[in-house]
């Protein structure tokens, strides 16, 4: 192609659209043609979902540290603990029944000194999106998901977190319509704190149970990218 | 004579408002586990699609909850919902699953849900 042709292309609107967005389009638009949803539902859909994130999951865990009596309504039922943070699993999603991937079944799995939990969905990648929000990349990878269920000290490693033998490490595989959330035990340093104060410690990392919460530390660490030398030229590169 | 229609709202019907699986509250009967149980995995066949993961297949684990009651998952994938079975949470030692996880850590465990299918007595 000459550079005379280029100069005559329309400048487009985004660098890039993957195979994967050009399927969802197309899946899209197939779905409202056959009337299984209107472009309406999808809207409300799309905009119920940008609603979603981490903090009231993170707020569930500080109202619990703080409250023993949440605490324990918060290991017995979910459903009913989410409620105070502000999330209905029935009713907060447009369809009013939940969805078919998050279900309405949230269990808090309690931490101990003696036991640690660590969440995975190894047949897909089910996450408690209504309270935590959309899952990050690593979650939804056949590394993370296959290996563990078979090698959980060795994948915590690679996330920094070693715990002793006498600890039980319990993998929780959220293989049905159960979703999980981590509730870690609360760190040292907190004596004295607000909610808000242990709620920016309660990392989307410590609800997952790849990391534990530590005063201070009030973000996910950060996943370790080694840029390519030689990168992969894709044909729709500018 | 029209085609015979499936009705792709009967979920909706019965679930709006209610939840899922709290609409198939009451549906599954007397549950034949309680928590404490032992139980082990069967290996039902399970062609076209299951959610029992095959590496808990012949595996013994302890009943921790009753979780809910619902259509098992390799009925609800093909719509077929009248019958709910109870769902139980088990827990395994990890060094019953994996032949070579470590001594050093015995007391490691996991926990998932399996519907009572496919469960028995250990």
């Amino acid at each position: 192609m000459s550079d005379h042709d280029h100069s005559h292309k329309p400048a487009p609107m985004v660098d890039e659209v993957s195979d994967f967005e050009i399927l969802e389009m197309a899946v899209r638009e197939l779905a409202i043609d056959k009337g299984l949803f209107s472009q309406e539902d999808h809207r409300v859909w799309t905009e119920y979902v940008h609603t979603l994130g981490p903090v009231p999951a993170a707020r569930l865990v500080a109202k619990a540290w703080l409250d023993p009596e949440y605490k324990k309504l918060a290991a017995a039922d979910g459903v009913e603990a989410s409620k105070a943070v502000g999330v209905d699993w029935v009713t907060s999603p447009p369809t009013q029944f939940g969805t078919p991937s998050d279900y309405c079944n949230l269990r808090v799995l309690e931490d101990t000194p003696k036991l640690k939990h660590v969440v995975v969905c190894s047949l897909c990648s089910c996450y408690p999106r209504p309270i935590l929000g959309q899952s990050p990349e690593w979650y939804r990878t056949p590394n993370y998901r296959r290996r563990l269920v078979r090698w959980p000290r060795q994948v915590l490693s690679e996330f920094g977190l070693q715990l002793p033998p006498e600890v039980e490490v319990r993998v929780a595989d959220s293989n049905q319509k159960t979703r999980y959330i981590v509730m870690p035990v609360r760190p040292e340093g907190t004596e004295g704190w607000t909610e808000d104060q242990l709620t920016e410690i309660v990392t989307r990392d410590c609800l997952i149970g790849v990391a534990v919460p530590k005063p201070g530390i009030t973000s996910n660490a950060k996943r370790p990218i080694r840029k390519a030398i030689h990168p992969v030229q894709h044909d729709h590169d500018h | 004579m029209s085609k015979i229609q499936h009705d792709r709202t009967h979920h909706a019907k019965m679930a709006t408002g209610v939840g899922d699986p709290q609409c198939f509250k009451g549906k599954a009967g007397k549950p034949k586990f309680k928590i404490g149980d032992r139980v082990s995995v069967k290996d039902l066949p399970d062609i076209f699609y299951t959610r029992t993961m095959v590496y808990t297949r012949g595996a013994v684990g302890e009943v921790v909850e009753l979780v809910y009651e619902s259509p098992p998952a390799e009925d609800e994938s093909w719509d077929n919902t009248d019958k709910s079975e109870w769902f139980y949470s088990v827990v395994f030692k990890q060094n019953d699953l994996w032949p070579e996880y470590s001594d050093e850590f015995s007391n490691d465990s996991l926990e998932t849900e399996l519907s009572e299918r496919w469960l028995e007595s250990a």
